[in-house]
């Protein structure tokens, strides 16, 4: 059982910009009662090309945008079956070509609770049902209108349920998740041409598109080592824009298939390291990326 | 675990379940709701007052209309009146949305196709080409956008002229004189000809003429709103009929004007007049590939106001890159860009309105509107509004144009590569700065027609001139020059208001 809770804290919440990854919210590893860990992490993502709609495009005027992340991933299990995750990232954004400036600052901060409502004991397996609820909002007002932004802005709910199952060392966890996104205001009158807009010109609020989420990971857990490989799928749910001049960003249907790796090593006491690797296939609107990470957990 | 635990459980799978399921269709951009008014005056003398593209509201006649005891007219009126009592509901969303004012809505109109148009090719790297554009549709960068919007409101304003000279000149009651209550609040002025009519068939022929690709979009536009006069019980069928008529002789005239005013023709090409530019470092395009810049010969456009005056306010000469002064306001912007604040960039980003947008004149136009509504303006007097507002703003246009493709000054990121700006790098030169010119002009104006909003429009004004230092993209020597030039052709155009005729 205590590798198991060690270990609950690879994955990491890091809520992205919308241009980088933004990994699972969680996994379905329980932290234990009154058990708490910290994960500091340091992360990197890049690309070139990114999709206006489907279609992957290379801007000369934009060259290779450069996302470095320092995150903050705290967990604390109020029960046995109850844990409360909080996390914060500061970003920093650059494009190495053209005129636009650096983005950097706290980016959004989000707070979830995680619930193993049943679990089921067959011979030395074990599979659960989880469920769980986070809320997320931006620690500062950032610049959301813009290819380099943060972050979209908006507060969002997100809702997920997830199937963790466990048979010695092996570990199959499969999620499927809602995030329902709130508005914002731009800070400009939107001029994109929406036939159910009576009066043109009038809005400056505008609706942020919720996603539909489906992740699947899979890996082997031991005392020692941790290492995975997962599968994500987000797909915009509501109506969206495409990325396009003079359409706001925060309007745009946002969608991407990634897969990537994970792998952790205990050092000593309650010290661990771990790495990440994740690369995109496909998107919709985002940035084909490919991103690095890694970091330090403290914690039981 | 026992039974009620079991059912704690379950009945909070269910809550949680339900919650995540709550995906509602929203609308993606909120808006408010404009109230409705009845115009504040009836402007019984409108039809002397000075026309912009006739001689006189005169030159065009409109026949008698038969009278309102025959039977061709009582039948007319008892087709209206059997209408109002068998209305959809789609013929009532028309009467509502037309009900707001047809000049304001054709405004609305124009700015959106302008939007749609304004654009510019985009280059992707991976296949080597640049997005598709349509070779037959215009691209409306701010000069096609400023000439458009003077057009099309000086040919509302003069066939709304003309209509108002005819209505006071038959008398002809108004529906609502005749026991039929319309459904959206009107003026209390006489029906034939349809005033409304006029707006929609000088409108439609107009913005057909430049974009030709929404001949149908246009014309069904203009069809509901010709009909939404009946269906709103204003007009009856006679009065929408000589509308027509009226307002198609006014685009005539106006046509007639927009083929021969040089917008299209010039012997030069752009690099012969870079070539020749009186300036030390000249303007090159900073997109990557390079490409070629915005209206370059749009300055060469006849002016609506006398053309001695508007050329006396031609701005000066500016400084050359190896002054003084040029390296100060270089300094400066860089200094703004390095510390540039969360509101300064909210500043230059509402004020921008850039590709895809309705340009800073549209913005403007936007502004109008809204104080149109504000003061309970009546048809004529909103296309008054627009007409002088959108005749000094492409007057701005202009001449702010042949200064840029005079001198050709550079951009500040052109000479300091470390200037991030906050918006995409307009691709034109740099002197004179049209967001300060435009916004110059429109505030002098504007106060000038609703002096009760004096203190906002200049809060407004103040910022959208200093928005594109905030931005990068501008010297501040620019934007004072800009200004300048805004203030003195603003200041043309009042005085035509002042003795126009109207009080």
């Amino acid at each position: 059982m205590q590798q198991l809770i060690r270990l609950s804290l690879i994955v990491l919440c890091v809520q992205l910009p919308r241009l980088a990854t933004a990994q699972g919210l969680m996994d379905g590893f329980m932290k234990g009662d009154r058990k708490a860990s910290l994960a500091v992490t340091y992360s990197q993502e890049t690309y070139n090309t990114y999709y206006r709609g489907t279609t992957p495009f290379r801007d000369p005027n934009l060259g290779t945008v450069t996302t470095q992340a320092v995150n903050l991933y705290g967990i604390y299990g109020l029960g046995y079956d109850l844990d409360l995750i909080v996390t914060a990232p500061y970003v920093r954004t650059e494009a190495s070509a053209g005129y636009q400036p650096k983005q950097e600052g706290f980016q959004d901060v989000t707070a979830a609770l995680r619930w193993e409502a049943f679990d089921y004991k067959f011979g030395k397996s074990r599979l659960s049902w989880l469920f769980a609820l986070g809320y997320s909002m931006p620690i500062q007002n950032y610049v959301n209108d813009n290819m380099l932004a943060l972050g979209q802005g908006s507060k969002n709910i997100d809702g997920r349920t997830m199937l963790h199952y466990k048979s010695g060392g092996f570990f199959l966890t499969g999620q499927a998740g809602y995030i329902r996104r709130g508005p914002v205001t731009l800070d400009r009158i939107v001029n994109v041409y929406d036939p159910s807009q009576v009066n043109p010109n009038s809005g400056m609020k505008v609706n942020v598109p919720d996603v539909a989420e489906f992740i699947v990971r899979t890996g082997y857990a031991t005392k020692r080592v941790y290492i995975d490989v997962w599968g994500q799928q987000q797909t915009p749910y509501a109506a969206g824009t495409d990325i396009g001049p003079g359409i706001p960003f925060p309007t745009n249907a946002i969608g991407f298939r990634r897969v990537g790796g994970t792998l952790f090593l205990r050092l000593v006491g309650r010290l661990g390291l771990n790495f990440g690797y994740s690369t995109t296939l496909e998107g919709q609107n985002i940035g084909k990326s490919t991103r690095l990470n890694g970091g330090i957990i403290i914690g039981n | 675990m026992t039974y009620t635990s079991l059912v704690r459980n379950l009945c909070l799978t269910l809550l949680l379940v339900g919650t995540g399921l709550t995906g509602c269709k929203e609308n993606t951009i909120s808006e408010g709701v404009l109230p409705y008014f009845e115009p504040a005056t009836t402007d019984a003398d409108g039809g002397t007052w000075r026309t912009v593209l006739l001689s006189s509201a005169g030159s065009i006649t409109v026949p008698t209309p038969t009278a309102i005891t025959s039977d061709a007219y009582q039948t007319e009126l008892t087709s209206v009146k059997n209408g109002m009592l068998t209305s959809t509901p789609e013929q009532n969303t028309a009467v509502n949305y037309w009900g707001q004012g047809g000049v304001v809505r054709w405004n609305q109109i124009a700015r959106q196709l302008v939007a749609k148009y304004n654009t510019a090719p985009v280059y992707n790297d991976v296949t080597g080409q640049y997005l598709a554009t349509d070779p037959n549709a215009p691209v409306a960068s701010l000069p096609f956008a400023t000439r458009l919007y003077a057009l099309l409101s000086a040919a509302q304003y003069d066939a709304l002229v003309v209509a108002w000279r005819a209505k006071y000149q038959y008398n002809r009651p108004s529906l609502n004189r005749q026991n039929i209550i319309t459904r959206v609040p009107v003026a209390d002025v006489p029906s034939y000809p349809s005033e409304g009519a006029a707006i929609a068939e000088a409108s439609a022929q107009i913005l057909t003429y430049f974009f030709p690709n929404e001949a149908d979009y246009i014309k069904a536009k203009a069809t509901e709103h010709k009909q939404s006069q009946l269906w709103a019980g204003i007009n009856v069928a006679s009065d929408v009929k000589a509308a027509e008529t009226l307002a198609t002789a006014v685009v005539a005239v106006a046509l007639n004007r927009a083929r021969t005013d040089r917008f299209s023709n010039s012997a030069d090409t752009w690099t012969s007049l870079k070539a020749k530019a009186p300036y030390d470092v000249t303007w090159q395009s900073l997109e990557i590939p390079a490409r070629v810049p915005v209206g370059p010969l749009a300055g060469r456009v006849k002016t609506w106001f006398d053309s001695t005056a508007v050329t006396r306010l031609a701005p000066v000469a500016p400084p050359l890159t190896n002054t003084t002064a040029f390296q100060t306001s270089l300094t400066e912007v860089r200094a703004v860009a390095d510390s540039r604040t969360r509101d300064q960039w909210a500043t230059a980003d509402y004020w921008n309105d850039g590709l895809a947008t309705y340009t800073i004149a549209g913005h403007w136009n936007l502004i109008a509107e809204q104080l149109i509504q504000e003061d309970h303006q009546n048809e004529l007097r909103a296309a008054r509004t627009y007409a002088v507002l959108n005749r000094a703003l492409h007057d701005v246009t202009t001449t702010g144009w042949q200064a840029k493709y005079t001198y050709f000054v550079p951009r500040p990121a052109q000479l300091d590569t470390q200037i991030k700006t906050s918006v995409l790098m307009p691709n034109s030169p740099a002197y004179v700065s049209d967001h300060a010119a435009q916004s110059a002009a429109a505030n002098t104006i504007l106060t000038y027609l609703f002096p009760v909003e004096t203190t906002w429009l200049k809060k407004q004004s103040d910022a959208a001139i200093i928005s594109t230092l905030y931005a990068g993209t501008q010297y501040r020597f620019s934007i004072d020059a800009g200004s300048q030039l805004g203030i003195g052709i603003g200041t043309l155009a009042t005085n035509w208001a002042k003795a126009d005729g109207a009080k």
